[in-house]
C-alpha cells in the first residue's frame, strides 16, 4: 500500500534507498540559516534592551535593561558557537521518534501544506465558527499527510469539531464560537 | 503539621466520588494518549491543558496527576509493541521489551513493565510524601539570592545536559528566555519587545510555548519524515495466564527495587530527568545479570524491561519533589505542570505546603490512587491500547493539530494566540530538524521571569553588591552542586554514547535470527 507521496523537494527520490548520507551531503544551509536567525534575535534583544527606558531615581538597583542584555548576549554567543561548530563539521542530530522514518529526507512540501492548513484557523474560527474551522484543519492535515479517502477525513473532522464544541463549549463552558451555521441551535450557545 | 495526618486528609478529599472519577478520567486519557506513538508525557499534558480552564483547581490537578502517571505507563506499551526498526535504540525499554514481544513474550514484558511501574511509582510516591514537607520547611528560609542560585542551576543543567550538544541547548534556553522577556516589565510598567502589539502586553503564555513546541512542532517534524505504510503492531497472546510466570516474577522484583532506587534520586535533581535514570538502570541490570539472563540481554531479557521501567516511573515521581517544594521544573513535563498551577494563580514553591496544604495533599493522595487504577486498567485493557496504536497516522496527527489549535484559542479566545502558536511551532520544527533540544526553551520561558524577579530582589537587598549572590551557605552549596552535576552529567552522556556505539552491534546481529524463527 503505497500512498502517493508528495515529492520531497530537497532530496533524491530515485526509488532505491535514500540513505541518510545522501541527505546529509552538500553544505548545511538550513543549519546556518537557523543558527543565523537565532544570532540575529540575540542582536535584536541587545539592541532592543538599549531602548528600554530606565526610570530616573528608581529604588531598584538593577534596572529593566540588565536581564535583557544578559539574555541577548547568551543567545548571540551560543548561536555563534553553534555556527562555528557546524563550520568545523559538527552537525546537529535530528530527533528520533516512533513514527519517524530514519532514512527519509525532510519533506518540506508536507510541512508547508500543514502550515497552510493550520493558518486557516486564523480566519475561519471567527468567521465560520469552531466546528467548521476544525473540519477544514483536520481534513486538510489528514489529506496532506496521505489519507486516502478525503470524505472520511472530512466527516471525521466535522465530527471532531462538533464533539469538541459540545464538550468544551457547551459542557465545560469555554466560549468557542459556534459560527453562523450553527448559532441558531440552542445547545451550541453554551 | 504531621504529614501523615495531612496525607489522610488528602485521601479523604481524593476519595470523594467526583475526584475519584477525575482521577480515573486522568489515568485513562493519560494512558490512551501516552500509548499513541510520538506523543510523550510532555505533549500529553500540553494537549490536555485546556481541560484546566474550566475545572476547579483540585479537580484539575488530580486529572493532571493521572495524566502524568498514565502517560508514563502508556509509553512503555508503545515501545514494547510497536515494531519500528531503526529507532528503538534511543528508548531503553524498547531494547529488550520489543525483542521479548517479537519472541512471543510480549504479555510478560507488558506485565513486568506495569507491575514495575506500580511498585516504583508507589515507593517513589511514599518517598515524596515524607521528603517533600521537610524540604519545603527548609525552603521557606531561602532568600532571593538562594532562589536565583537554584534557578541558575536548573537553567544550566537543563540547557547543558539535554540534547546532543551544549551550545544548542543554550540557544534553546536563550530562545525561551527571550519569549519570557516579551511583555510588560513589572517595576517600571513599560512594555518590552512587544512591537507595539497590544495582545503581547500580557506576555506570551507558557501554554502557547509548550503546546507550540510539543504538539505543533512535533507534528510538523514527524510529518516531514513520516513513516508511511501500514502500522505494524506485534501481536500479544490473550489471557491473564500468559502475563507472568513465577520465574518471571523471581527475575523481576530485584530490578524493580534497584530501578526505583536509581530513578527517584535522579528525578529529584535537575540532571536530565528520566532519560538518564532509565539508561543507568539498564546498564546496571546488564552488568548484574548472570548466567542465562546475561546471554539473553540483547535478545529480550526481562530484567532489561523491569529495571528501566521502574526507574522511569520513580524518576517521574522524583521530579515532583523540586516541583512542589521549590517551584522548580526540571523537565519539560514539569514545566508544563507548573503552568497549569499558574493558570489558577497558585505558585508552586515552599509556601505551597503552608498555603495550599489541602490541595497538595489531595494531589499526593491521588498519585497513590492513580497508581492503583493504572495497574488495574493497564493489563486487562491491552487489547484496547493495541487498537489505539493502530490509528492511521494521518488522522492521528490531524487530531493533534486540532487540539493544539483548541489549546491556544481557548486561552483568551483570540486568534492572535493561534498565530503565536504557529510561529512557536515552526521554531520547534526547525529546532528538532537541526538537533536542538526543545525542553530548555520551555524551562527558560517559565523560569526566565522568575529569575529576573529574584535577581532584582537580591540586588535591592544588597544595594547592588554582586557578591551577595554567592554569600549564603545555601547558594554556595547550590553552585558547587551545579559544577558536580554538570561534570557528572557530561560523563554519563559520554558513557551512554559509548554504550550505544558498542552495544548496538550484537543486538542488531541477533535480530534477524529471532525474526526468522517467527516466520
Amino acid at each position: 500500500m503505497t500512498v502517493p507521496l508528495p515529492v520531497p523537494s530537497d532530496a533524491p527520490t530515485s526509488g532505491g534507498t535514500p540513505a541518510r548520507a545522501a541527505n546529509r551531503a552538500g553544505p548545511p544551509v538550513g543549519e546556518f540559516v537557523f543558527a543565523g536567525i537565532c544570532a540575529a534575535l540575540g542582536v535584536y534583544t541587545i539592541v532592543g534592551a538599549g531602548f528600554i527606558r530606565v526610570p530616573p531615581g528608581s529604588a531598584s538597583v538593577l534596572g529593566p535593561r540588565v536581564f535583557p542584555y544578559a539574555v541577548g548576549v547568551l543567545l548571540l554567543v551560543a548561536s555563534l558557537v553553534v555556527i562555528a561548530q557546524v563550520l568545523r563539521g559538527h552537525r546537529g542530530t535530528p530527533d528520533d521518534g516512533e513514527d519517524i522514518d530514519p532514512d527519509a529526507p525532510t519533506d518540506w512540501l508536507t510541512v508547508a501544506k500543514l502550515v497552510v492548513c493550520f493558518s486557516t484557523q486564523l480566519v475561519l474560527i471567527e468567521l465560520a465558527g469552531w466546528p467548521v474551522a476544525v473540519m477544514v484543519l483536520f481534513a486538510g492535515a489528514a489529506w496532506s499527510l496521505g489519507a486516502k479517502r478525503w470524505w472520511v477525513a472530512l466527516a471525521a473532522g466535522l465530527g471532531l469539531g462538533l464533539v469538541t464544541q459540545l464538550v468544551f463549549g457547551a459542557w465545560l463552558g469555554l466560549s468557542l464560537p459556534a459560527g453562523p451555521l450553527l448559532d441558531w441551535i440552542p445547545i451550541f450557545h453554551g | 503539621m504531621d504529614s501523615l495526618t495531612a496525607l489522610l486528609d488528602g485521601f479523604a478529599t481524593a476519595l470523594q466520588p467526583q475526584y475519584l472519577l477525575y482521577a480515573l478520567f486522568g489515568v485513562f486519557i493519560g494512558t490512551a494518549v501516552g500509548v499513541l506513538p510520538g506523543i510523550g508525557p510532555a505533549m500529553t499534558v500540553a494537549l490536555l491543558l485546556p481541560l484546566t480552564y474550566s475545572l476547579d483547581p483540585t479537580g484539575a490537578l488530580i486529572v493532571f496527576a493521572g495524566i502524568y502517571y498514565g502517560g508514563m505507563y502508556g509509553g512503555s506499551t508503545t515501545s514494547i509493541l510497536l515494531n519500528t526498526p531503526g529507532e528503538s535504540s534511543s528508548i531503553v525499554t524498547a531494547l529488550e521489551g520489543n525483542r521479548m514481544a517479537k519472541a512471543g513474550r510480549g504479555a510478560a514484558a507488558l506485565a513486568t513493565a506495569a507491575l514495575g511501574s506500580f511498585v516504583a511509582g508507589t515507593a517513589a510516591t511514599l518517598a515524596l510524601t515524607f521528603l517533600a514537607p521537610g524540604i519545603s520547611k527548609l525552603a521557606v528560609q531561602l532568600g532571593p539570592a538562594d532562589y536565583f542560585a537554584l534557578i541558575v542551576v536548573a537553567f544550566l543543567t537543563v540547557g547543558a545536559l539535554l540534547g546532543s550538544s551544549v551550545p544548542r541547548g543554550l540557544v534553546s534556553l536563550g530562545l525561551g528566555l527571550f519569549l519570557g522577556l516579551v511583555g510588560t516589565e513589572v517595576l517600571s510598567g513599560q512594555q518590552r519587545y512587544t512591537l507595539g502589539v497590544p495582545s503581547l502586553a500580557d506576555g506570551i503564555d507558557v501554554v502557547v510555548i509548550a503546546v507550540g513546541l510539543f504538539a505543533l512542532g512535533e507534528t510538523l517534524y514527524v510529518a516531514s519524515r513520516l513513516r508511511h505504510g501500514p502500522v505494524r503492531v506485534i501481536p500479544v497472546t490473550k489471557g491473564w495466564r500468559s502475563w507472568m510466570s513465577r520465574r518471571d516474577l523471581a527475575r523481576s522484583w530485584r530490578p524493580w527495587l534497584r530501578g526505583t532506587a536509581i530513578g527517584f534520586p535522579i528525578g529529584t535533581i535537575p540532571a536530565g530527568g528520566a532519560d538518564v535514570a532509565t539508561f543507568l538502570s539498564y546498564a546496571t541490570e546488564r552488568k548484574l545479570a548472570k548466567g542465562n539472563a546475561r546471554a539473553e540481554f540483547g535478545r529480550g531479557a526481562i530484567e532489561g524491561v523491569a529495571g528501566p521501567e521502574a526507574a522511569n516511573n520513580a524518576a517521574a515521581a522524583g521530579v515532583l519533589v523540586p516541583l512542589l517544594t521549590l517551584g522548580l521544573p526540571t523537565t519539560a513535563t514539569a514545566a508544563i505542570i507548573i503552568s497549569a498551577f499558574q493558570s489558577y494563580g497558585i505558585r508552586p514553591g515552599p509556601m505551597l505546603f503552608e498555603n495550599q496544604s489541602g490541595l497538595v495533599w489531595a494531589l499526593i493522595a491521588s498519585l497513590y490512587i492513580g497508581n492503583v487504577m493504572l495497574l488495574v486498567l493497564n493489563l486487562p485493557l491491552v487489547g484496547m491500547w493495541v487498537k489505539v496504536l493502530r490509528i492511521p497516522r494521518p488522522y492521528l496527527y490531524a487530531g493533534i493539530l486540532a487540539f493544539a489549535g483548541l489549546g491556544a484559542y481557548a486561552l483568551h479566545f483570540n486568534v492572535f494566540d493561534t498565530f503565536v502558536l504557529l510561529l512557536v511551532g515552526l521554531i520547534g520544527f526547525l529546532m528538532r530538524r537541526y538537533g536542538y533540544p526543545v525542553a530548555p526553551m520551555v524551562v527558560g520561558g517559565i523560569l526566565g521571569p522568575m529569575a529576573e524577579e529574584q535577581l532584582r530582589k537580591s540586588m535591592a537587598i544588597s544595594q547592588g553588591d554582586l557578591t551577595y549572590l554567592v554569600r549564603s551557605p545555601f547558594a554556595i552549596v547550590a553552585y558547587s552542586a551545579l559544577a558536580v552535576i554538570i561534570v557528572l552529567g557530561v560523563w554519563l552522556k559520554r558513557r551512554k554514547a559509548r554504550f550505544e556505539a558498542s552495544g548496538a552491534e550484537p543486538i542488531t546481529a541477533s535480530l534477524p535470527a529471532s525474526e526468522e524463527e517467527r516466520k
